[in-house]
Parts: C-alpha cells; sequence; structure tokens
C-alpha cells in the first residue's frame, strides 16, 4: 500500500510541540517549534537548504499561520507577530493574550482576517489590515480553545474546546452568534501538558463548505454535515488503531490525510478508503500535516521536531489534489466551476441571468452531500485567491451519468430504476449490500448479495443485471454481469479493465423474455441468449460484448460519453462530441448503434432547451427511443428505424399536466409506454426518490397540442399520438404488408376519425371533412364517410368522397404505400459502392411500381398453364428479395423471415408437386414405345 | 331455509361483502398474466409495473398469494376519512360516501393492510364515521311514518342494519295509518 515516492525530512527544532503552514502560493513552508524559532523552508529545494528563521519569539512557537502578504506566528509568549512574506523581517505585532499561550492561528479564506485562539475562554478575529478592528468572540466556551477553523465561505468559525465541544460561530452579520454546539465527537483533554493536548482536534472543512471532518473520540474520523450538525459518514480501516494526530483535506477536497501511529494515510474522500500510506519518524507522532495549496506536495512535523515533505503524495494517474479534474467528476465528485463573473462591471448581462437560472439543481452528483455548489461568498474570495480556476467553463458540461440511479443519500440510493426493477444499494460502510428487485416476479426472481467492490454503476437489462466498480488501489476496475434465470452463480462472469482505466457507464440490452426465464422447458429460458452489454470506459470508447461475456467490438466515441440505453435490438448512445456552447447548450447528440452489425442507425442532436440538461434517455415499451429534461420535456425519436430520418417527437410537456397546476412537484421517469408516463412523483424541492421504494405512478401521455377545443382538439391529440405509434409499429413490419394488430388500431382510427367527420359536416366545414377522408384508412370507413356526408345532405361533398374512394381503390393503399416507402430506404442506404458513371455495364436498377406490376393471381388451375410460367418464376423470386432487402435491425424481424421460410416452403411444395406432375407427363411417352417394342418383340 | 327468522329478513355482512367483491379495484401486479375471461368478465392483461383494474376478489386472491399490491382507493385515506368525519359530526345530513364503503375497506384492510398507508389509523377513523353515522341513522328511524323515509347518502352496510326494524315498522304504521282512510 505504501507508495513509491519518498518523503525527504530535515531536523527543524526541538522535542515537543511543532507546528507547520504553508504560504499562500505554495513556494514557503513555515515551521515552528518549542526552540522559540521559527524556520522559513523553500519547497523547491532539497534536504540541503538552510533555511532562514525567525528568532523574535521569547517562548515555545504553537502555531503559524500564512495570511494575505504576511505570516504570522504565536506561542506560549501569548504575543501574535506578524512577519514580511516570505522572510523572516518582523513587521509588528498584531494582538496579545495577555499572559495566555497562543494555541491556534487560523486566517480566513480571504487572507484578510485571522482568528487567535488562546488559553483564554474566548476567540479574537483580527482584522490584518487594522489591527485595531477586533472582534471578540465569548461566551461559548468553558475550557480553553485548543483548534479554530474557517469554513471555506468566511461566515463560519468553528472553534474545538477541551471539554470536548465544537462550537460553530455565525459572524456572517457584525454580531457573532453562536450557531450550533457539537458535543461528543471530539475528545475530552483538559491538561494541556499531556501528549494527547497536541492532537489535532480541528474541524477540516471540505472546500464544498458542506460538512467538516474532525477525529472523534472513537479513533475514528467523521464528517459532519453543515445543514444538520450531525455526523453523516465516517472513515474508518480495521488495519487502523489508534488516536488520529493530525488532519487535513487537499485544495480540491478529494484527498484527505491523517496521522496515526507513527503513520500517514491518504484516504479518499469519497470512497472513505486509505489509498496510501507513508511512515513517518518512529518515536515521535506527527502533529500537524499540510497538503500544498497549488502543488502536489504533502508536509508534515512531529514530535521529534522533524519536517518531513512528501512530494507527489498522490500517485501520477490519480486525480491530482489541487485541480478539479474531468476523471473526478466523471467519478462522481463535484465539479465545482463556476461561471466567470461578468466581464463588465456589476452589470449581469442576460446571457449571464440565463446561464444561471438553473442554478445548481442539475449535478447528478453520486455522493449526495457535499455536492453543491459553494455559496456565492465563496466563489469571489477563492477566484481571487490564486486558488483554483476553471479557464473556460460558461455552460457546466452536464457530467455522466446512469439512467435511473441516484446519488448516495443516508446510506442508500438506487443504482437502476427501470421498467424491469430497481437496484438499490445499502451502504455499510466496509461492504455495499446490494438488493435487486423486480416488479415481474413470476419471470424473474430478486435477490441480493454483499458487495466488497462497491458497485457504482448498475444497469438491468431485460435478460440480466450488470455492475461496474470504481478502480482501487488493490484492484482493477471491473465489470460484472449476472444473467437471470441461473439459480447458481455460475453464469456470472467479469470483465477487468486494464489498471488505470475505469467504466463511465453502462448499458444491457436484450429481447423481452416471452415466458419465465427459470422455466426449464426448452422453447422458454434462456434459448434466446443473454442479451448485449456496452460499457462506456474513460479511455474514450463503447465496447460490446455478448450476453456471455464474448467481446465483439470496441467502438470509439466522439467527445464526452455522456449516458446510455439499450434496448432489444441497439443501444442509445448519448455523448458530446463538440463542447458545450456559450449560450447555455449542452450539445448532446444521441446515436443509435444496432447490436446486430453495428450500424450506426440515427444519429441525431438532443432537442433540449438551452440552460437545461438531459435527465432520463429510455425506450417505450415498444423499443423507441425517449428522452426526458430538465425543461419537463418528454420526447420520443419517431422514424428511429428508417436510416437517418428520424425526428424528435415531443411527446409530452409535463408542466401542462392537470395534476402539476398550483402544486409544487417534479416527475422522475421509470418509463414510458404508449399511453402512459411511468414515473415517480417527487414533492417540492426534491431531486431523486427515496426510500422505501415509491409506487410507480401512471400519468396520461398528451400531445402538448395548443388547440382548446372541448371535443375535437381531444379526439385530434388521440389520433395523432395513435398515428405515431401505429407509423412505429408499420416500420417494424419490414417486408410484411400489415398486421392483426395494426388493422385493428386503424379500425379504431378510423372511427374516431369518422366522429370528427360527423362533427365537421354538421358543422358544413367542407375542406375539412375532405382532408379527413383522405386520412381514413380503409375503404370502408371512406364510404361510411359518404353515408354521412348524405345524411347531412351535403351532396357535392359526398361526390368528392365517392371521387376520393374510387381513386383510393384505384391506387395503392396508405399500407402499400408504406412498405414501398420501406423498401425505398433499404434502397438509398445500399449503394455505397456505385461504380463510376461510363464504367457501369450492370442492368439499370429495377424500378419497383406496384401500381403498374401485374396481378399476382392465386389461381390453382393456372399452375400447369403455359402463361402461368412467368408468374411463378416471379413469386419464387419474391421471397429472396425481400431476404436481400431485411436489414431492418429490429428483432420482430424474424417472424417475417419465418413467414417468408413459410411461404417459400410453400412454392416448394408447390414445385415439387408440379415436378411429379411433369414426370407423370413426361415419363408415359417412352413408356408405351417400350411396351410396343416387347409387345412386338412377343408378337 | 333453516335460518331463525331474524335473520331471513337481510343479508349477513358476509353476503355483502361477497356482492362487493364484484367492485373493481387497482392493483400493482407481481405477476404476468394475459387477458383472461372469467365469468364476470375479462380483466388483464397484467404486465408489472402497469397498474390494473381487477375485482376485489381477485385482488384479494392475488395478494394473498403474494402476487400483486393492492393500490387502496382514494377515500381509504387518512386524509380523505378525516374530512369526512369532521364532517359527519358537524352536519345533520350523511356524508358522501362510495355506497359500499364499508365492505371494500374491510376486506382491503384484512388482506393489504400493508399496502395500507396508516392501516392503525384509518381503522379507527372507520370506526369513528361508523358509530357517527349510526347514531344519525337510528335518529333518522325517529322521521319513519308509514309512506317515507329519506336518508340519503344512507350505505348498504347501514341500509342492512336497520332493514329488519324497519320493514316491520313499516309494515305496522302502514296498518296504522289505512285503517282511518279505509273508513
Amino acid at each position: 500500500m505504501a507508495s513509491t515516492s519518498k518523503a525527504i525530512s530535515n531536523l527543524a527544532h526541538q522535542q515537543g510541540q511543532t507546528c507547520i503552514a504553508f504560504s499562500r502560493d505554495g513556494k514557503i513552508a513555515y515551521t515552528g517549534g518549542l526552540d522559540t524559532l521559527v524556520r522559513i523552508w523553500h519547497t523547491n529545494q532539497g534536504e540541503d537548504q538552510e533555511p532562514e528563521a525567525a528568532y523574535e519569539a521569547d517562548e515555545g512557537i504553537t502555531a503559524v499561520a500564512a495570511a494575505e502578504g504576511c505570516w504570522l506566528s504565536g506561542g506560549h509568549d501569548s504575543d501574535v507577530r506578524k512577519y514580511l512574506p516570505g522572510k523572516a523581517q518582523f513587521d509588528g505585532l498584531v494582538t496579545s493574550a495577555a499572559g495566555a499561550s497562543i494555541r491556534c492561528l487560523a486566517v480566513d479564506p480571504s487572507g484578510k482576517r485571522v482568528a487567535v485562539a488562546s488559553d483564554e475562554l474566548s476567540v479574537k478575529i483580527v482584522d490584518l489590515d487594522e489591527i485595531t478592528n477586533v472582534v471578540v468572540l465569548e461566551g461559548g466556551h468553558k475550557k480553553r480553545i485548543r483548534k479554530t477553523t474557517w469554513h471555506p465561505s468566511g461566515t463560519i468559525l468553528t472553534t474545538s474546546s477541551s471539554d470536548g465541544t465544537i462550537v460553530a460561530w455565525n459572524i456572517s452579520d457584525t454580531e457573532a452568534k453562536v450557531e450550533n454546539v457539537i458535543d461528543g465527537v471530539i475528545p475530552e483533554v483538559v491538561d494541556p501538558e499531556s501528549p494527547e493536548f497536541m492532537h489535532d482536534c480541528s474541524a477540516v472543512w471540505h472546500p464544498s463548505g458542506q460538512y467538516f471532518f474532525a477525529a472523534s473520540r472513537t479513533h475514528e474520523i467523521v464528517a459532519i454535515s453543515r445543514s444538520t450538525w450531525t455526523k453523516t459518514s465516517s472513515l474508518s480501516d480495521p488495519n487502523i488503531v489508534g488516536a488520529t494526530t493530525a488532519l487535513v483535506l487537499s485544495a480540491n477536497g478529494l484527498y484527505l490525510a491523517s496521522a496515526c501511529k507513527q503513520e500517514i494515510l491518504v484516504w479518499s474522500v469519497q470512497t472513505k478508503r486509505v489509498l496510501w500510506r507513508h511512515p513517518g519518524t518512529p518515536n515521535a507522532f506527527t502533529i500537524q500535516i499540510a497538503f500544498s495549496p497549488t502543488e502536489n506536495l504533502l508536509a508534515w512535523t512531529d514530535t521529534e521536531g522533524v519536517l518531513s515533505r512528501w512530494r507527489d503524495a498522490i500517485p501520477a494517474g490519480s486525480p491530482d489534489p489541487v485541480r478539479q479534474t474531468a476523471a473526478s467528476g466523471a467519478q462522481g465528485t463535484t465539479t465545482k466551476r463556476k461561471p466567470t463573473p461578468p466581464l463588465w462591471g456589476e452589470e449581469p448581462d442576460a446571457d449571464a441571468e440565463g446561464v444561471d437560472q438553473y442554478g445548481d439543481d442539475w449535478i447528478i452528483d453520486d455522493l449526495g452531500d457535499g455536492m453543491e455548489d459553494e455559496p456565492e461568498g465563496a466563489k469571489a474570495t477563492r477566484a481571487g485567491d490564486g486558488f483554483v480556476k476553471e479557464m473556460v467553463s460558461i455552460t457546466k458540461a452536464q457530467p455522466a451519468f446512469q439512467p435511473g440511479s441516484t446519488p448516495m443519500e443516508n446510506k442508500k440510493r438506487y443504482l437502476a430504476y427501470n421498467m424491469v426493477g430497481a437496484i438499490d444499494v445499502t451502504d455499510q460502510d466496509t461492504h455495499h449490500i446490494v438488493n435487486v428487485e423486480f416488479h415481474d416476479r413470476s419471470t424473474r426472481k430478486g435477490y441480493h448479495f454483499t458487495d466488497h467492490f462497491k458497485y457504482d454503476l448498475g444497469s438491468l437489462g431485460e435478460r440480466g443485471a450488470l455492475f461496474a466498480c470504481p478502480p482501487e488501489l488493490d484492484h482493477p476496475a471491473h465489470v460484472i454481469y449476472k444473467p437471470y434465470g441461473t439459480w447458481s452463480t455460475q453464469g456470472d462472469w467479469t470483465y477487468v479493465l486494464p489498471n488505470g482505466q475505469r467504466v463511465l457507464g453502462l448499458a444491457a440490452g436484450g429481447e423481452k423474455p416471452m415466458r419465465s426465464l427459470r422455466d426449464p422447458s426448452s422453447s422458454g429460458g434462456d434459448i434466446q441468449g443473454q442479451g448485449n452489454i456496452v460499457i462506456a470506459t474513460s479511455s474514450g470508447d463503447l465496447t460490446f460484448l455478448s450476453g456471455s461475456g464474448m467481446e465483439r467490438i470496441v467502438i470509439g466515441v466522439e467527445g464526452e460519453y455522456v449516458t446510455m440505453a439499450a434496448a432489444e435490438e441497439y443501444v442509445l448512445v448519448v455523448h458530446r462530441p463538440g463542447a458545450t456552447t456559450i449560450d447555455g447548450s449542452q450539445s448532446l447528440v444521441a446515436t443509435l448503434i444496432s447490436f446486430e452489425d453495428f450500424q450506426v442507425l440515427q444519429e441525431k442532436p438532443l432537442p433540449i432547451p438551452k440552460g437545461h440538461t438531459l435527465r432520463w434517455i429510455g425506450t417505450t415499451e415498444e423499443g423507441a427511443p425517449a428522452i426526458y429534461d430538465s425543461a419537463g420535456y418528454i420526447h420520443l425519436m419517431i422514424h428511429h428505424r428508417r436510416p437517418n430520418r428520424a425526428a424528435w417527437a415531443r411527446l409530452m410537456d409535463t408542466n401542462l399536466l392537470e395534476r402539476k397546476q398550483g402544486k409544487d412537484e417534479s416527475y422522475w421517469p421509470v418509463g414510458l409506454s404508449q399511453d402512459t408516463f411511468m414515473c415517480l412523483i417527487l414533492k417540492g424541492r426534491q431531486e431523486h426518490p427515496g426510500f422505501p421504494r415509491p409506487l410507480i405512478q401512471e400519468l396520461p401521455v398528451r400531445l402538448p397540442f395548443r388547440n382548446q377545443d372541448p371535443v375535437d382538439s381531444l379526439i385530434e391529440e388521440r389520433i395523432a399520438r395513435e398515428r405515431i405509434h401505429v407509423n412505429l409499429a408499420r416500420d417494424a413490419l419490414g417486408d410484411e404488408l400489415t398486421s392483426p394488430d395494426i388493422d385493428k388500431r386503424e379500425v379504431e382510427l378510423d372511427k374516431q376519425l369518422i366522429k370528427l367527420i360527423q362533427a365537421s359536416c354538421k358543422a358544413d366545414k367542407a375542406p375539412r371533412v375532405i382532408e379527413l377522408v383522405k386520412r381514413l384508412h380503409f375503404t370502408n370507413s371512406i364510404a361510411a364517410a359518404s353515408q354521412l356526408a348524405g345524411f347531412y345532405r351535403l351532396i357535392g361533398l359526398q361526390e368528392k368522397i365517392e371521387a376520393i374512394k374510387l381513386w383510393r381503390e384505384n391506387n395503392a393503399t396508405p399500407a402499400e404505400e408504406a412498405r414501398e416507402g420501406r423498401r425505398g430506404f433499404t434502397y438509398e442506404d445500399a449503394p455505397l459502392v456505385r461504380p463510376k458513371p461510363f464504367q457501369n455495364f450492370n442492368p439499370p436498377p429495377k424500378v419497383d411500381r406496384p401500381g403498374l406490376a401485374r396481378s399476382t393471381g392465386i389461381a390453382e388451375q393456372t399452375e400447369f398453364t403455359a402463361s402461368s410460367v412467368a408468374i411463378r418464376a416471379g413469386r419464387s423470386r419474391a421471397p429472396q428479395a425481400s431476404d436481400s432487402r431485411s436489414t431492418s435491425p429490429e428483432g420482430k424481424r424474424k417472424r417475417g423471415d419465418n413467414d417468408d421460410d413459410l411461404s417459400s416452403n410453400a412454392f416448394d411444395v408447390e414445385t415439387k408437386r408440379q415436378a411429379v406432375g411433369e414426370s407423370d407427363a413426361v415419363v408415359p411417352s417412352p413408356k408405351p414405345s417400350a411396351y410396343i417394342v416387347i409387345q412386338s418383340v412377343r408378337a | 331455509m333453516a335460518l331463525p327468522q331474524s335473520l331471513r329478513t337481510s343479508v349477513t355482512p358476509l353476503e355483502l361483502e361477497l356482492i362487493a367483491s364484484e367492485h373493481l379495484i387497482e392493483i400493482v401486479p407481481l405477476i404476468t398474466m394475459e387477458k383472461t375471461a372469467f365469468i364476470s368478465g375479462a380483466y388483464g392483461p397484467l404486465r408489472p409495473p402497469a397498474k390494473c383494474r381487477i375485482p376485489l376478489w381477485m385482488a384479494t386472491n392475488l395478494k394473498l398469494k403474494k402476487k400483486c399490491h393492492i393500490v387502496p382507493p382514494e377515500w381509504l385515506s387518512v386524509d380523505f376519512l378525516q374530512e369526512q368525519l369532521t364532517r359527519e359530526t358537524s352536519r345533520p345530513e350523511f356524508s358522501r360516501l362510495p355506497f359500499r364503503f364499508a365492505e371494500i375497506a374491510k376486506v382491503i384492510l384484512d388482506v393489504a393492510s400493508d399496502d395500507v398507508q396508516n392501516a392503525d389509523k384509518i381503522k379507527s377513523l372507520l370506526k369513528d364515521l361508523r358509530e357517527a353515522r349510526q347514531a344519525k341513522s337510528r335518529d333518522g328511524l325517529q322521521k319513519l311514518d308509514h309512506s317515507e323515509l329519506s336518508l340519503p347518502n344512507l350505505c348498504s352496510m347501514e341500509i342492512n342494519e336497520i332493514r329488519p326494524f324497519f320493514i316491520q315498522s313499516m309494515g305496522i304504521l302502514t296498518q296504522l295509518v289505512r285503517e282511518p282512510s279505509a273508513e
């Protein structure tokens, strides 16, 4: 576990209490000790440097701190001294504590004020520019104060007392007041001479300002929430026992360094595990640790008076301790990118407002608390401070997410929640419990297991559940697939990623099981395979695997991966090929890739309004891609089976829902079917569903049509919606003309249309009637419409309808036209390798004109006539032709194939019969002659 | 029938429950089932997690086999019942409740109390409602005359309760009133 890089040490002070602080630019480290000296170390120099020293103190130094434009020291002589930056040049006294030892100095995030804790029962906040400007915080403590720290916003000061209490002071107003007293967390140490008194008991604030860490009396490191002031989680390791003697967070809050029993430990704040260790000085314990604010450098001082500097404490390959990196964002930590301040003065221009308006409620974070942006106050101070800056980030880029997952809240989260079921995870500190539940308990059986890898991504497919874990020190990232329907774990397989790569997203697709997966019969269960797996990795690719773990292909992703969802026969991948735009658009693109042959079926930008983000993607029950965004729109990809002809149809605007009016609620999508939007309803400002699992609510899907006619507009909307779904179903047909289901739905549609026609006839709107009549699907319906017109004595109209009917009878039906259209798409797509002009010696392409085609009679009696030869040949060709056209990717094609096979079998039978007939016809002719010969011989 | 006279005049609560079992109710199925024809009609298909409306008897049956969750009707909630109870106690007339609310509520609370939020609270509210309404129907009986008794929003179980007394007294009243007019 020990890191490869070694620390360099210098003997700096005499034995006893020591302290350390980095300058604001990270170039200098100040250390103080009982020998009354403060030494000034240049961090870029090695072990052999001769540090400058400040000799002004009369007694031992107990605290040093660096502020803007000066550095400070304080000690047992009760004076706080100010020095020029980087030099040992005394610049004056700041304050004095009237004979009491100074215990701690804390400079606020802006570097202008210092909080001085001493053996007095009060804390002084001194303005460094104007040292007469002093605020005294009194009345919070009954025992001496040991440590004090600032909240990153500079409005809260936390003080730790020797009686074991932590007091949070609110100093945002001129009047400081006690906001909360936290008792029972830090240990109580009364004797200032005991070694325990030197242990670090400070509240170390996370840069997000949402929580702080403190070393507890139970030898854990606990995180305490800013909002509730209660413990939210703890860092502990079974191998580490003993008190934590020092504690510090890295500049970006990703890592936490602690000292325990002559060992320095670096923890990951996200996973709450020890990542690296480094041995400290033997027989001494470390009193203070510091992360360099600008470099990958960790330094500490101990009771032996030794200063140790550990360069590259965070090994290369892991997220940097200073910068906010994209990797840390993908991992689920906060990406605290702040919008750049307006360039011209205070006036916020319109665009900046537009970007800001969606605030922080869109971040899909995996860690739960502490993931919100910093308060406004901190932004300004930090940006001007030379700390972490983001150069260009005008629109926050939406991080990668799994549809249907939630962040960890109260130690529980959902990894996936869709129409198949839900995966929920319970955090047990050292391990997770993963619980997989299904909506349909007859087809699949729920289960749960103990997870030592802390899977943070999950996908619940039709054929199996997929999990992925992030890489940790002792194991690389891996993906595990657990197909359903097997009693044992034999079917499980693991796919391990190389070191340094991580999984960004997962999708498990597969055909919907027709019957129980546990069905042992040959036709049921797992004969349909175990589905298809897609893994998006941090190396910018999509890896396709088969359900049994066979690698099929690795496809590169253009730009950043955002999310994906798998359907039966394709995977819908959302990625960002370029960057976000200045005016607030996420510029996301959806790509549909088929599992069959990895064809890109569609590539279509997402219709998300500016300033909004993608919330959910998925597929409908019928298999069409759908998305939901933070603006509350549901879009459905229509014509997704037609190559490059898809469009995003706005299926629903949840802001217009009747139940939403006057209520503050939002919708968390789970699934979408033809007429219902399945979602969980979140009350108020709730962002994610909680536990226990709420019931799925069904909301009716309504196209956002704007006509408000009470009768007609309802029917029109229903017709238009039904039309979308009939078209989708028809696109799935392939070479078939129609299916009983579609026929039934079209009859229903015609009934609705007839209602509209009747209303229009009544209102005498002839043009509308004609338009509606043209939309009817069956000639019978047109006849009915004509009768209606007759009933209302609209003779002229009736004649026109009759004309339409006649025209319809003579021409191809809409169903046939649609089939022609489907054929056309495959034609258009096919000639990618077209020969050059004038070098094409092939016959001209066949133009299919069903209107001109000869009628294909089914006449048994014509089978043997000479005139039917052409027809027979044509019919036996037909199935082959249809096979060559079958590039349509959907699973329903199979039925079409079977039908074709049946029909070709039928033709085989016919040809066989024909052959028999022919042999009957041909063979007898020689026979009689043979007989004749024999007979003639006998004769 | 070998039943005693007192019972022969009215149906038993159990029989009323049976009648109420034909009432359609929403469930969240946990199993898949095609549309299936029963004597009373065709129900289904069940497609989890979509909700489905099936008769109460079927829902009870599935629930007992742990094959569905019953979605309690809107009126079977603490808020609604509390409001009805205040109305019941503050106004003279009966409040509007589903005709067979008592039977349906009993069946649901018996078999699926885990699907109902605050089942205990609802039980006590239903009991209070019943007592309040019983008092009213007793009062109402005092207004009984030979030709009519108007008690709007009286529910099946309550009608059944007053039926034996009501029929007999109505008969007697009719006799009492008729005699003078016959003369």
